[in-house]
C-alpha cells in the first residue's frame, strides 16, 4: 500500500509541475495544454457523452480482435505443437511473419475490408495472433519429462495427454502470451483506427488533430491509457485466477 | 514360476549397454531393493521393467504375462512426487482411473481411504503446492496404489526428503505394502534405506547385478533395527559389494 501511495504522490507531483509549467511559461495550448484544461475536456466528453460511443467502438474492436486473434493463435499453436512435420514446414514462415510489421498491412486491409470496424478488428486479431501462437507452442512443448512419462505409464491417449497435461501445464506460458496480446490489442485497435477508422478513439485523435485541438488529443490519450490499464488489470486477474494452483511465488 | 521375472534384460542408449543381461526374480509379496551409484543403470532397469523402455534383448514377465508397454498391472512412483499442480490431491490420486473411465463415488471413497492410509486423511481438497515435500511423496504413493497394481515400482521416491521424513515414509511404506500385500521393487542409492526396506537387495554396477543380499531381519521392522549389529553388518556387506570387494 505504501508503494502505491508513493506512485500516486509522484503522479500528483508531475501533474502539478505540468500545470505550473503551462501557466508560468505561457506555452501555447496547441503545443502543450494544461492538465486542468485536459481534465475539463475529458469531463465534458464523459458527461455530455460524446466520448462514450468512441470508447465503446474501440473497446468492441479490441475485444473482438483480441478474442479472434487469441483463439486462432491458440488453436494454431496446438495444431503446430502436435504435428511435428507441419511445424518444421511452417516454422521459417512463422519466424518471418513475426518480424513483419503487422500495422503496415493496414492499408491493404482497407482495400480488402473497407474503412471501418472490420479492418481494425482484423489488424488487431493479426497482432494478437502471434504472441498466442508462439506461447502456446512453447507452453505445450516444455513439459517436464517425468510428467510425460507419468502419462505414458498411465496409458493416456494423445488427446488426453494434450488436454489433461500439456495445456494445463503450459497455461502459465500461454497466459503470459495473453497478457502481451492485451497490450498489443490496444495498439492494434487505435492505430487501426488511425489508418481506416470512421469512429473510435484512434479516429477521434485524427479528427482532433484536424481541428488542431491538442487538448482533446491529450484527453483521448488519457482515455486510451485508462482503457489499456483496465484491460491489462483484467488480464492479470484472469491469469491469477487461472493459475491460482500452479506453483506459488510465480506471479507477476 | 516367479511373480516378476526379469530374464536376460538388456538396454542401451548407444553403443554402451546401460542394462546388461540382467536376470532377477521377485516372489509374490516380496519387497526388493535395487541399490547402486548414480549412472549404474538402476533407474533404466526399473523403466524397462515398467514397460516404459523396450528391452533390446530379454524379457520382463509378470505372472507369466510379458510386459512390452506400460500396463495397469504395474504401479510406478517417480523420483519426484510428479503431481499435477492444477488438480486437488484427490483428483491426483484418481488420475490413473479417471484417464480410463468415469469416476464413481466408490472410487472417491477408495481414494480417501488410501489417503488416510498414507497418513493424509482429510487433505483431499488441498492442492499439491499446499503440501510439504513429504506429504507430496505420500500422495504419489497413494496414486501408485489406486489401481491396485500387482507390483509397485519405485524410483528413489524419497531421495529429495530430509532424513527424518524419509524414515517416517519408509515405515509407512512398509506398513502399506504389508497391508495391501503389494510386491515391490524399490530403487535407491541409499544402502541403509535398501537394507531397512528389503527382503532382498540387488547391488548394481555398470549395468550388471554385482551381488544379491538376503535381508533376514524380522518384520515388522521398527526404527530400532537401524542400530542393531545385524543391520550394520548388512549395510557393510552391501557397501563392499558396491565397491567390488564382495567377500
Amino acid at each position: 500500500m505504501k508503494r502505491r501511495a508513493g506512485s500516486w504522490l509522484l503522479l500528483i507531483t508531475l501533474l502539478a509541475a505540468w500545470e505550473v509549467f503551462c501557466r508560468v511559461s505561457g506555452v501555447s495550448t496547441l503545443v502543450i495544454p494544461a492538465p486542468s484544461a485536459v481534465a475539463e475536456t475529458l469531463w465534458d466528453g464523459l458527461t455530455v457523452g460524446f466520448l462514450w460511443p468512441h470508447i465503446w467502438i474501440t473497446t468492441l474492436e479490441m475485444v473482438l480482435g483480441l478474442a479472434l486473434g487469441c483463439v486462432i493463435g491458440f488453436v494454431c499453436g496446438i495444431v503446430l505443437g502436435e504435428t511435428d512435420t507441419l511445424r518444421e514446414l511452417l516454422w521459417p514462415y512463422i519466424l518471418a511473419s513475426q518480424v513483419v510489421p503487422k500495422l503496415a498491412l493496414g492499408p491493404l486491409f482497407i482495400v480488402w475490408f473497407g474503412f471501418g470496424m472490420t479492418s481494425t478488428v482484423v489488424i488487431t486479431a493479426l497482432i494478437c495472433f502471434f504472441p498466442l501462437l508462439e506461447n502456446t507452442l512453447t507452453g505445450i512443448h516444455h513439459i517436464e519429462p517425468q510428467k510425460r512419462e507419468l502419462f505414458r505409464m498411465l496409458r493416456a491417449t494423445r488427446m488426453q495427454t494434450l488436454l489433461r497435461l500439456k495445456i494445463p501445464s503450459g497455461l502459465p506460458v500461454i497466459m503470459a502470451g495473453v497478457r502481451v496480446a492485451v497490450v498489443l490489442a490496444l495498439v492494434g485497435a487505435v492505430v487501426g483506427e488511425f489508418i481506416g477508422g470512421k469512429s473510435g478513439l484512434g479516429a477521434s485523435i485524427i479528427a482532433a488533430q484536424g481541428m488542431m485541438d491538442s487538448t482533446l488529443m491529450f484527453a483521448l490519450f488519457f482515455v486510451i491509457t485508462a482503457l489499456g490499464m483496465i484491460f491489462y488489470q483484467a488480464a492479470i486477474l484472469a491469469e491469477r485466477w487461472l493459475l491460482r494452483h500452479h506453483i506459488k511465488g510465480n506471479q507477476p | 514360476m516367479s511373480f516378476l521375472t526379469i530374464e536376460n534384460a538388456c538396454f542401451s542408449y548407444g553403443e554402451e549397454p546401460v542394462v546388461d543381461r540382467i536376470d532377477w526374480r521377485i516372489e509374490q509379496g516380496e519387497f526388493h531393493c535395487l541399490v547402486g551409484r548414480s549412472g549404474c543403470g538402476k533407474t533404466t532397469l526399473l523403466k524397462v521393467a515398467a514397460g516404459l523402455l523396450p528391452p533390446s534383448d530379454g524379457s520382463i514377465r509378470i505372472q507369466g504375462t510379458q510386459i512390452r508397454e506400460p500396463s495397469a498391472l504395474v504401479g510406478f512412483v517417480f523420483q519426484t512426487p510428479n503431481l499435477l499442480e492444477w488438480l486437488p490431491v484427490l483428483d491426483n490420486i484418481l488420475l490413473p482411473l479417471s484417464l480410463h473411465r468415469t469416476i464413481a463415488p466408490s472410487d472417491r471413497d477408495r481414494a480417501k481411504d488410501l489417503l488416510a492410509l498414507v497418513g493424509l486423511g482429510g487433505l483431499d481438497g488441498r492442492y499439491p503446492n499446499e503440501l510439504s515435500g513429504g506429504q507430496q511423496s505420500r500422495v504419489a504413493i497413494a496414486r501408485g496404489l489406486i489401481t491396485d497394481p500387482l507390483i509397485l515400482l519405485m524410483d528413489e521416491p524419497f531421495a529429495a526428503l530430509d532424513a527424518m521424513t524419509r524414515e517416517d515414509l519408509q515405515d509407512d511404506l512398509l506398513a502399506l505394502c504389508a497391508t495391501k500385500k503389494t510386491t515391490a521393487l524399490f530403487v535407491t542409492h541409499d544402502i541403509a534405506e535398501a537394507v531397512y526396506l528389503a527382503d532382498r537387495v540387488a547391488v548394481m554396477e555398470a549395468g550388471r547385478i554385482r551381488d544379491a543380499l538376503a535381508v533376514a531381519l524380522p518384520r515388522p521392522r521398527a526404527a530400532d533395527i537401524r542400530y542393531s549389529p545385524e543391520f550394520s553388518a548388512l549395510c557393510r556387506e552391501a557397501r563392499l559389494a558396491m565397491d567390488g570387494l564382495a567377500a
